[in-house]
């Protein structure tokens, strides 16, 4: 532990770093936050204020209208569904599918293993921009509708991602589970439902909300299969495109809002389930 | 049937599903865009899309490097000078480019031995987006490795409300892409409405607001920071799993033999961080090379990295054949640093 009585100098200049580094990544968010509480006359204050100031007699007025505006149109609602629709329902079909997956690899023996674990391993580093004409082309010829072609698009980074982590977190299980569930008499397909699922709770649980912010998070998929139709925006589309009903100039402080509304409970999420995203993380060694 | 072929065909069933799934949504399409690279498809054309072998490419990567003669002033014999600029003249690119069967256009010229050249390109915008993409990822990955070991260094070091810096240290990466490139394009506001045109006015840096996203020079570095604010965290973090696991007693003996905290940092800290240095780093180079989110947002058109002029070939221009090809061109980089990366982390490591 650093005393801070032995080395003042020293200490200073470490506080000093600690708060810039705080300061460098809270302030965006901050200013965001500021901004989104302004009135379009406040907002075209100069200099600008740091924060809502009557323009008048500079008194501090912070102003939810913006909030109130982006709840009472129905882009910015539609795209809240639509993002949590494919996101949940995306995130829920890798989990599953990745267990499967993640159990034989990580737990049972067989020939082909390593292959399959490169394959793996390489899917999660696919560069999903490549493949934007053809899965375009793709779900523009199946009538399936575009927020089920987006679930099933987003697979190919969720899927992967899953079952790399729990392949991993599987490996680590002692094999003495499996064993004494062998002598019982359980078959494997028992022993995998009934003793390591609940022991992968944890795990999934994190590597699903991971794989819940990859989605909550993609745009390019997203902008690219809703250019022609729009009912199916997800968040990042309907913020990127949002313009608000008078068009003459962007509504940015109607964005900065939705930016708040959609960053506060992924990073609320983010705060509780702390310790085991940064494990997951850096198992994974993914962006979001 | 014995217990290991059971738990071999176990295997099999249990794998299908994904393998199957990834056939489907990653390798399908992808062979796809490899056989639409080499057509003349157009997206939702009447026409049947023709064979065009490998046309698209052609046209995406075709240069010409071609010498501009000087411009001879007819009174004295030698070089005309432009009297403006006091700079010799040369040649208008545009008549010693080859115009057939492809125009070339100017993509940037450059002297050498007393010689002036020109380079032109059939598609200048994707030389360029393959420039942008490169010096995006080249200097966006050197920053955020060299502050994230900053902040890792310092998060690392025991003081109290270290769970609360690790914690902060999350808010950036929380934040989608699309909203962090929004909150700082109105950052980058080109009046003294956006916050750097105020501080910098404030600070009397400036005479006049700068127009951060408009002016050449500074697009891309605008990018820059956005993606390192952003960014930056994830490294960090990364690095701090590596920095956790080097054992304190190394430093204890390092200090018993005298070696002071600089000497300590050349070599313990960084030989024993550099595995999962290397994984960071070659993960963002891998992520920043397809950067999409915040070109679409902040530059639209006015400048593309390769994946949005993928996207608007695609999608504004209806081309399938050349996006194809587009995106065949990012895979192909990309799969070269997937290899190193792969060779570096290695599978087993039971």
């Amino acid at each position: 532990m650093i005393d801070f009585s032995e080395k003042p100098i020293k200490s200073a200049l470490f506080l000093l770093m600690l708060a810039l580094i705080i300061i460098y990544l809270l302030f965006p968010f901050y200013w965001a936050v500021n901004s989104s509480l302004k009135t379009e006359a406040q907002l075209f204050m100069t200099p600008a204020t740091m924060v809502p100031r009557d323009p008048v007699t500079m008194e501090f007025s912070p102003n939810l209208a913006n909030y109130i505006h982006i709840f009472q149109s129905g882009e910015f609602i539609r795209g809240l569904r639509n993002s949590a629709i494919v996101g949940v329902t995306s995130t829920f079909l890798a989990l599953m599918i990745g267990s499967f997956a993640a159990f034989a690899l990580g737990k049972l023996r067989f020939r082909g293993k390593k292959p399959s674990l490169y394959i793996i391993l390489a899917m999660t580093m696919f560069p999903q921009v490549t493949i934007l004409a053809g899965l375009y082309a793709i779900i523009t010829r199946l009538p399936l509708g575009t927020v089920p072609g987006m679930i099933f698009s987003y697979l190919i980074f969720t899927l992967p991602f899953t079952t790399w982590v729990l392949t991993s977190f599987f490996k680590d299980l002692p094999i003495e589970i499996m064993q004494s569930a062998q002598v019982d008499g359980a078959t494997p397909m028992q022993t995998f439902y009934h003793i390591l699922l609940p022991l992968t709770a944890p795990a999934l649980v994190t590597c699903g909300l991971l794989a819940f912010i990859q989605c909550w998070n993609e745009y390019v998929f997203a902008l690219t299969f809703t250019s022609i139709d729009p009912g199916a925006r997800t968040v990042p589309v309907a913020i990127a495109l949002f313009t608000g009903e008078a068009a003459m100039q962007e509504p940015m402080g109607e964005i900065l809002a939705a930016a708040v509304v959609v960053t506060v409970p992924v990073v609320l999420l983010v705060l509780i389930f702390q310790r085991r995203i940064v494990a997951g993380l850096t198992a994974g060694a993914v962006k979001g | 049937m014995n217990l290991k072929q059971r738990e071999r065909r176990l295997a099999f069933k249990l794998m299908a599903p994904a393998f199957i799934v990834l056939l489907v949504v990653a390798l399908y399409p992808l062979g796809h865009v490899f056989y639409t690279s080499m057509t003349d498809r157009v997206f939702a054309g009447r026409e049947a899309p023709e064979f065009i072998g490998l046309e698209n490419y052609r046209k995406l990567l075709g240069v010409s490097i071609e010498e501009l003669p000087p411009v001879i002033d007819e009174e004295t014999g030698e070089q005309k000078i432009d009297e403006e600029t006091g700079e010799p003249v040369y040649e208008r690119p545009i008549r010693v480019l080859p115009r057939e069967p492809d125009l070339h256009r100017e993509l940037t010229q450059f002297s050498l031995f007393g010689n002036r050249y020109v380079i032109g390109a059939i598609t200048p915008a994707f030389l360029g987006a393959v420039w942008n993409t490169l010096y995006f990822t080249v200097v966006s990955v050197f920053l955020e490795t060299v502050l994230g070991l900053i902040i890792a260094l310092v998060v690392n070091s025991s003081f109290k409300g270290r769970g609360v810096m690790r914690a902060t240290m999350l808010v950036p990466w929380a934040v989608i892409t699309v909203v962090s490139a929004r909150m700082w394009e109105w950052m980058f506001h080109s009046s003294r409405m956006g916050l750097f045109n105020t501080v910098l006015d404030y600070l009397n840096v400036i005479d006049e607001p700068i127009a951060f996203l408009t002016i050449s020079e500074l697009q891309i570095p605008s990018l820059i920071a956005v993606d390192v604010w952003k960014t930056t965290p994830f490294m960090a973090l990364l690095i701090l799993a590596g920095l956790q696991m080097i054992p304190r007693e190394l430093y204890e003996a390092a200090r018993v033999d005298g070696a002071g905290k600089i000497r300590q940092f050349f070599t313990i800290t960084l030989p024993l961080i550099k595995p999962s240095l290397a994984v960071a780093l070659v993960f963002r180079t891998l992520d920043a090379l397809r950067v999409f989110d915040v070109f679409h947002v902040m530059l639209a058109r006015s400048r593309y990295s390769m994946a949005s002029m993928n996207y608007y070939e695609l999608v504004g221009n209806r081309n399938m054949g050349l996006s194809s090809a587009i995106g065949v061109i990012i895979f192909i980089i990309i799969f070269a640093f997937a290899v190193v990366y792969m060779k570096m982390l290695g599978v087993e490591k039971e």
